[in-house]
């Protein structure tokens, strides 16, 4: 690809077939990923080809492309996870790059490798920056080589199973104190963690950390860390360009967390100074660069109640929670990554936005109006058995809107939620000039969701943002063990669980069989009298 | 009106009970109540109602309280809710495959003893014995996919 140069506000880029990034690419992803993606296709006049498993035949994302590629059976090794077949896919449909979204295949570098090699350009990092920071260790080389502190522990892989050299990494484990962790080098999503209280219990934990890692990556190769808590997980936005301009687009705090799934965001994190701010991104900044990082990526680093930052990992790949970032910097990073992709320099808009979101104080005032986002993510599943998977069938699904409110989603109302996938169905983003603002939102926008047929976990993320210590605007409360301190889900469950049985009772048993023809249970006139006899009270 | 609200097995969880309810009853205030779907009566005179309060979902199965317990004492041992000694259904509560099967039938199990593991969304669910007894029948197969309300496993 030559270089692009990026038209100017006034272009039209729907008009005119050279100020658009591609013609075509393909969307390497499914769910609200792929759909996300595919709006900024529209937005930018590039035509969209979806990929899709036989779970997914008539998926909103499917429908939403220009053109659609069959890709396999349901289970996503046999779809999703075939960087052969959607390369083909690509080459089939003429599409010039391929968009990976987040999961799947989003950070194989093999995966990168192959579309590149294929004559296709791969919307995201190097094949050989995601190898170098898929290695947890050769990322904490690579940080500490930066002058960007680690969480202490080791740099090379712990031998796990040779005696001889238990006394070593025994001496090591001392020298970094109790309690720790051992973590999978090719970790992610915790798989391969173990906590390590003392001494006694670290040839245990490296045995199974090792097994786990290895099932689940592959690759057995583990690691020691300082286990620090309690702690804030923040985490950068990086964007680069080819040339190796890279900069910071602010912070998020994903503090709130569930066995090291993010389940809140928020931008700006609450209670940073201005120093501490400015020093963190130039942090992540470093180690990108020294990555030789561009596109999209986030480094993300651990808040000790010391006010210290220390760097845990990068991502090199747009994340999840992209989207509280794009509310806080008014910018599309699906776009940016785009234009990025396709040669073109860092715009002046991301470049005024990097140095908006490092001035800015944690609190706007009336002089200086600021912008502050948080997303709740709403997933398929049980909030009061320990969040167990919940696939099904949906019925009504009414989502939020009004000021201030974003949704991204690919539930329609009657769309199976197949079991094959993550648990993930909606993402529900508020922007307000302040936290408080944002919050207030966001109470209120959860209090419009309507989900029939599946379970969700919207009981937990309405009384998450209803609590005290999360509305505290210092994030003096915020830690990574929130979940497992303050929520008590079967007790929240009970509760609702007489109201509901009066409800039903209300609605009553049988009705006389001269009057089943208008009782069909799904659209009928008794279905309207029944709504319109329950009490509805919005909200609490 | 009485009546008997029973948490029907496609959705109920451990430790969900039957209740009694006057129909009449007010609605309990401070909740934000969405009926789903609700079929017709069955034969019996049954009906499965969908109720969402505060973004929980239930599923009752709602009958008569006079013709609930005339049925109750005809079969007390049809019921899975009903009486202790009958045949208990073990019914999938989530929709996926069938990673490992723990028991045959003619096992003696506890309560709380693993049954099997239904695997949905990259994570594994055990299902447990509500109850002790003898595993009397197993319909899931290692690796079969199953659908919510699917019975699994038959203990008495």
């Amino acid at each position: 690809v030559t270089s692009v140069a990026r038209p100017e506000a006034s272009v039209s880029l729907r008009n005119d077939g050279r100020t658009r990034p591609f013609t075509r690419i393909l969307i390497a992803n499914r769910g609200e990923i792929a759909l996300r993606i595919i709006r900024t296709c529209r937005d930018l006049g590039v035509e969209a080809v979806a990929v899709f498993s036989d779970a997914d035949v008539d998926a909103a994302h499917v429908t939403a492309a220009d053109a659609a590629v069959r890709l396999g059976p349901a289970p996503a090794r046999e779809s999703y996870l075939r960087a052969d077949a959607i390369v083909d896919a690509a080459l089939s449909t003429g599409a010039e790059a391929i968009h990976p979204g987040y999961g799947f295949l989003s950070e194989r570098a093999s995966f990168a490798r192959a579309v590149t090699d294929a004559g296709l350009v791969f919307i995201g990092p190097r094949a050989t920056a995601i190898d170098a920071l898929g290695d947890k260790l050769a990322a904490r080389r690579t940080a500490v080589a930066a002058d960007v502190p680690v969480v202490p522990g080791t740099f090379e892989p712990a031998a796990v199973d040779r005696a001889d050299d238990l006394d070593a990494i025994v001496a090591a484990a001392e020298r970094i104190g109790f309690p720790l962790l051992v973590k999978a080098a090719a970790g992610g999503g915790g798989r391969g963690m173990r906590r390590v209280g003392s001494a006694t219990e670290l040839p245990a934990a490296l045995a199974g950390g090792s097994t786990e890692a290895h099932a689940a990556f592959g690759d057995g190769s583990v690691y020691l860390e300082r286990e620090i808590r309690p702690a804030r997980h923040i985490e950068v936005q990086l964007l680069g360009d080819e040339g190796g301009e890279i900069v910071a687009l602010g912070e998020r705090d994903c503090s709130i967390q569930r066995r090291h799934q993010k389940l809140i965001e928020e931008s700006p994190a609450p209670g940073l100074s201005a120093a501490e701010r400015a020093d963190l991104h130039a942090m992540a900044v470093r180690a990108a660069r020294a990555a030789d990082l561009h596109s999209a990526a986030t480094a993300e680093f651990l808040f000790d109640p010391d006010r210290q930052f220390w760097f845990l990992e990068v991502n090199a790949r747009l994340q999840v929670e992209h989207g509280v970032t794009e509310l806080v910097t008014d910018l599309d990073l699906v776009a940016e990554q785009l234009w990025i992709a396709a040669g073109a320099p860092l715009s002046a808009a991301v470049r005024a936005a990097a140095t908006a979101s490092t001035a800015i104080e944690s609190m706007a005032s009336a002089s200086a109006p600021g912008r502050h986002a948080i997303e709740v993510r709403l997933a398929a599943e049980d909030p009061a058995s320990d969040f167990a998977p919940m696939p099904g069938r949906v019925g009504d699904w009414l989502m939020p809107s009004g000021p201030g409110v974003r949704v991204d989603s690919a539930v329609r109302p009657g769309d199976r939620v197949p079991p094959d996938y993550d648990p993930l169905i909606a993402k529900i983003l508020t922007v307000g000039r302040d936290r408080r603002s944002a919050l207030r939102r966001m109470r209120r926008a959860l209090d419009e969701i309507v989900v029939t047929g599946i379970q969700t976990t919207l009981p937990f993320d309405r009384a998450l943002v209803r609590d005290a210590a999360f509305a505290d605007d210092e994030g003096a409360l915020l830690s990574t063990d929130w979940v497992a301190e303050r929520w008590d889900g079967a007790a929240d469950r009970a509760r609702a669980a007489e109201g509901a049985a009066a409800v039903a009772a209300g609605i009553g048993p049988a009705v006389a069989r001269a009057s089943l023809h208008r009782d069909d249970g799904t659209r009928s006139g008794w279905r309207a009298a029944a709504r319109q006899a329950m009490t509805e009270r919005w909200p609490r | 009106m009485i009546v008997r609200v029973t948490p029907s097995p496609a959705a109920a969880r451990p430790g969900d009970a039957p209740r009694t309810v006057d129909a009449s009853t007010a609605v309990p205030s401070g909740h934000r109540v969405r009926v789903g779907h609700h079929g017709p009566a069955d034969p019996a005179g049954r009906r499965t109602v969908e109720v969402v309060v505060d973004g929980w979902r239930f599923e009752f199965v709602v009958e008569d309280e006079a013709r609930a317990a005339l049925r109750a004492r005809a079969s007390r041992d049809r019921d899975p809710f009903g009486g202790a000694g009958g045949p208990l259904e073990i019914h999938a509560i989530i929709p996926g495959r069938v990673a490992s099967v723990a028991v045959a039938p003619g096992d003696h199990v506890q309560a709380g003893q693993t049954l099997l593991a239904v695997e949905a969304m990259k994570m594994q669910n055990e299902l447990r014995a509500p109850r002790a007894g003898t595993v009397t029948r197993v319909a899931a197969r290692s690796g079969s996919t199953v659908e919510v309300g699917d019975v699994l496993v038959v203990i008495e």
